[in-house]
């Protein structure tokens, strides 16, 4: 299990270009491999809101502390930074060779507009298990709708879109609205 | 005070205070160790930052790492890499074992459950800036939309797709035979 997780970030570290939520995607496809459920993937991201540091320190440490507690926690955050580790001696020693370098550039331009998307889809498969409790587009038929999920989401979106709502806060009014909901629609 | 222990902490303190990561504590780090100590200029520091957002790695790791090096050698490099990583190991760590503890039953439960549509709609407003700022040009978006179905309805993996959007990257936005002369 531990090596599997820490083949998993070394993966998410060296094809995690663009950092933060360009690697989500990446990290979400991961644990779910290793068998973390959609909602403790979500769980995740909620944490992440409220806790400093980079999702993929944040995302090792959650990950490894789940599944085997503090030493596993600990293995996971340290592969995660091998590739800094890595690149940037290499950097260091052949500095002119990769500044004058078209082709990291290009990589980016590609991997970019590529994340965008699958972060998209990650966004998709979360509000699907959330708010209609399936897990794919296929199971659409079989849904019930979660119309309090689906209220938070709404009100969420439009705070963070239009006035850019500490995540916090954000994350404080869904559990209250959750809570209300709980006890008026029981 | 050596200098291993002032990156160490200035890179701690940074790093704890910021939240999303990415190079939200660049001003912490300018000031400190560039108006304060003169330890690099900001030219340099610049550059790293930018370079370390285009390698593959965590980038506040990869510009602490770049940072370190440059002033202090190897041993500049752990020190400030260590100091980057260390909050954020340690909260999440208490967090995560917070998260733990939390009964599953109630309405402890729609708590979670709605705290989790909160993170969807996360996700979709972080893919909507990701998407205004790098869906430029046709091959963008054709990339995202591809990436995106594919995905959704389960046909390639994630791995797979980030190479393939790299090679595409190479392939499509490749110098000019024009513009090198």
């Amino acid at each position: 299990m531990i090596w599997a997780m820490i083949w998993a970030y070394l993966k998410i570290g060296f094809l995690g270009f663009g950092g933060g939520y360009a690697m989500l995607s990446l990290i979400y496809a991961e644990s779910t491999k290793l068998g973390l459920t959609p909602a403790q993937f979500a769980d995740l991201n909620a944490l992440d809101g409220l806790i400093p540091g980079p999702v993929a320190i944040n995302s090792a440490t959650y990950i490894g502390q789940l599944a085997g507690g503090f030493w596993v926690a600990l293995a996971v955050t340290l592969t995660v930074c091998i590739p800094s580790l890595v690149f940037v001696p290499l950097y260091m020693h052949n500095e002119q060779l990769i500044q004058e370098n078209w082709a990291l550039n290009a990589l980016l331009r590609g991997i970019k507009p590529a994340s965008a998307g699958l972060i998209v889809a990650v966004a998709v498969q979360l509000a699907l298990t959330t708010i209609g409790g399936i897990d794919s587009v296929f199971a659409l038929a079989t849904a019930h709708v979660d119309w309090v999920s689906l209220a938070v989401l709404g009100v969420v979106l439009v705070l963070d879109l239009k006035w850019q709502v500490n995540p916090v806060v954000l994350i404080a009014l869904a559990g209250v609205i959750g809570a209300v909901g709980y006890w008026v629609l029981g | 005070m050596t200098t291993n222990w002032l990156l160490f902490r200035i890179y701690f303190m940074a790093s704890g205070f910021t939240f999303s990561g990415g190079m939200a504590m660049l001003p912490v780090i300018e000031r400190e160790l560039c108006d304060r100590r003169h330890l690099i200029t900001k030219a340099a520091l610049y550059e790293y930052t930018t370079l370390s957002q285009s390698l593959p790695g965590v980038i506040a790791v990869t510009n602490a790492c770049f940072v370190g090096r440059k002033i202090n050698g190897r041993a500049g490099m752990l020190a400030a890499g260590i100091g980057a990583v260390l909050p954020a190991f340690t909260l999440m760590l208490a967090a995560t074992a917070a998260y733990q503890q939390i009964p599953r039953a109630g309405v402890w439960l729609a708590v979670m459950q709605a705290i989790r549509a909160a993170s969807a709609a996360f996700l979709f407003t972080a893919a909507y800036r990701l998407a205004k700022y790098n869906l430029t040009d046709p091959v963008a978006i054709g990339l995202a939309a591809f990436c995106l179905l594919a995905t959704v309805l389960g046909l390639l993996t994630t791995p797979l797709l980030i190479v393939a959007a790299g090679a595409i990257g190479l392939i499509a936005y490749r110098p000019r035979k024009e513009a090198n002369r």
